[in-house]
């Protein structure tokens, strides 16, 4: 492990106006981490990325990569980074592979075992032109490039848009690889539960602003927990919304989940007066963490 | 960069050459058989300087008429105002840019490289220019030197050098390709018109100087042969405004 992060961001700010942008961010990503990045459409993730590539300046605050200042050395800190943008755009006319020599060409070259590895680990058709490539075929293209010069930290904005589960499984493993080889990974998504099996450490942005950034462990401990539970007959859901430690209650015929914070005890005693037929404890995913922290005014 | 931009834009550009060849050889078919009566034609002379000034009833004036003053200039500054404005501002609102300038490249040098690209679609305009000049002569009965159409091909060569550029300043300066595109083509435009019509009101002379078609056509290449002013202005101007666009994309955000 490198004493100073991969990514440190102080104050990183781009206003656009409307209340739109980025604002105040203070993040540090270590390096060998695989860094999840998340928070619903326009709340900053993109612009984030954008600014550590210096492809767009910061209104205030400033940002390291790789030790690098993201506007003064910006050229070394391409050269070693990958980037998969979101929504990628690609030449529709050249083919894969005339694409991925061009991009290649731009870094002096690429090792060629290294890309026909990755493009034979997605499946990637290189020989068609883009512009017949379905979105998940051209997303291929897009991880083949952001890998193929193994760089040292990867900015992947969205990776796993189109990608069918077979390859998001290949890039599961992908990433778990690099991840050991103690090269770092900053990845953003809205769609939780992509991120929910790679990442250890995640972020979460909020109209610009960074609402939490922990460990999904950590996170987890703070969700609530629910039961579901399935009653011979339908109850009033009342009745448990009453409970002091309740937070949700979802009916479903005569099922019904209860979310709640703390002991089930309350609830579990409230459901002992019907006939109940089963309870199972409902999986907290990180969409309901996600969601808890979008909707409240959670602490950062 | 330039060979990637230049296999995106070269077979359009082939095609209108192909196509510009086909349309002189066809003009210089023409000029025996109607030369003569069009020359007897009273034309007002602000028609007449739209066309060139030309007079009909000679080749040198047939031509300078149907090529020189409309048809070149028009194909030369479209492709290369086109091309410019696609190629910068155009790939960036396609957010293709957004991928090439994540990769270890400076801004300017992307600039430049595009540049290159387009100036070799104007040579391969220029080139076809002259080819379809020597044919469309021959074929009209001859009467040009090969000096003068050669002098026409290096001052359309030059024009569309300053016009692709302003297209390239444009758009590498704002990131948007139907501002760059309408802008640098109403500047060609106008460019056009004043050049036709200042002479005509005398004290509006001077505006002539104003325009990029004054260096290319003002001094009648077809007659007179090649313009050592003309051309170094309009070179000059394609440099000052290849730098204007490449240090404008330096020192904006990137639109996509």
């Amino acid at each position: 492990m490198s004493a100073s992060p991969v990514i440190a961001t102080s104050g990183l700010s781009k206003d656009y106006g409307s209340g739109r942008g980025l604002f105040g961010l203070d993040l540090e990503v270590e390096q060998g981490e695989v860094f999840g990045f998340l928070g619903p459409n326009g709340a900053g993730k993109s612009t984030t990325m954008r600014l550590l590539l210096d492809l767009i300046r910061p209104t205030s605050g400033s940002a390291r990569v790789l030790g690098l200042d993201t506007v003064s050395q910006s050229l070394e800190i391409r050269r070693r980074v990958g980037f998969l943008p979101g929504d990628l755009a690609l030449y529709p006319k050249l083919t894969g592979r005339a694409m991925l020599d061009y991009l290649a060409q731009l870094r002096g070259g690429v090792e060629p075992r290294t890309r026909d590895a990755l493009v034979e680990r997605f499946g990637a058709d290189i020989d068609r032109p883009i512009r017949q490539l379905s979105t998940g075929n051209r997303q291929k293209l897009g991880l083949v490039q952001a890998f193929m010069h193994e760089p040292e930290l990867l900015i992947l904005d969205e990776p796993i848009a189109g990608l069918d589960p077979l390859v998001q499984q290949s890039f599961h493993a992908l990433l778990a690889e690099v991840s050991s080889l103690g090269r770092t990974v900053f990845l953003s998504s809205h769609t939780l539960s992509e991120v929910e099996r790679v990442t250890r450490r995640l972020a979460i942005l909020r109209q610009g602003r960074l609402v939490v950034v922990d460990s999904l462990e950590n996170l987890r401990k703070v969700a609530v927990e629910r039961l579901e539970i399935e009653f011979a007959a339908p109850v009033d859901a009342a009745e448990f919304r009453a409970l002091p430690a309740v937070t949700e209650v979802n009916v479903e015929g005569a099922t019904v989940t209860v979310g709640f914070e703390g002991s089930a005890d309350a609830v579990v005693k409230a459901a002992a007066v019907h006939e109940v037929r089963a309870i199972r404890p409902r999986e907290e995913d990180l969409e309901d963490i996600f969601l808890h922290y979008y909707r409240t005014d959670a602490p950062a | 960069m330039a060979k990637i931009a230049l296999r995106l834009r070269l077979p359009a550009a082939v095609s209108a050459a192909v196509g510009l060849i086909a349309v002189m050889a066809a003009v210089g078919a023409l000029f025996p058989s109607v030369g003569h009566t069009i020359g007897t034609l009273n034309i007002p002379k602000s028609v007449s300087n739209l066309l060139g000034g030309g007079d009909y009833g000679t080749i040198t004036g047939w031509f300078r008429s149907e090529i020189a003053a409309i048809y070149g200039p028009l194909v030369i500054g479209a492709l290369a105002i086109t091309g410019a404005a696609a190629t910068t501002a155009g790939e960036e609102e396609d957010r293709i840019l957004g991928l090439v300038l994540a990769h270890p490249i400076r801004r300017p040098r992307l600039v430049a490289a595009k540049s290159a690209a387009i100036a070799v679609i104007v040579v391969v305009i220029a080139v076809a220019t002259w080819i379809g000049l020597i044919v469309g002569v021959a074929l009209g009965g001859g009467g040009i030197t090969l000096a003068h159409m050669s002098a026409l091909a290096v001052q359309l060569a030059f024009f569309g050098f300053a016009t692709g550029a302003l297209a390239i300043a444009l758009g590498a300066g704002t990131g948007r390709r139907s501002l760059a595109t309408g802008v640098a083509a109403a500047v060609a435009i106008l460019g056009w018109l004043i050049n036709s019509f200042a002479p005509l009101v005398g004290d509006l002379d001077w505006l002539k100087y104003l325009s990029p078609f004054y260096y290319y056509a003002g001094h009648d290449p077809l007659t007179h042969g090649v313009d050592i002013v003309g051309v170094i202005v309009l070179g000059v101007l394609a440099l000052v405004l290849t730098a204007v666009g490449m240090v404008g994309i330096e020192r904006r955000d990137l639109r996509a």
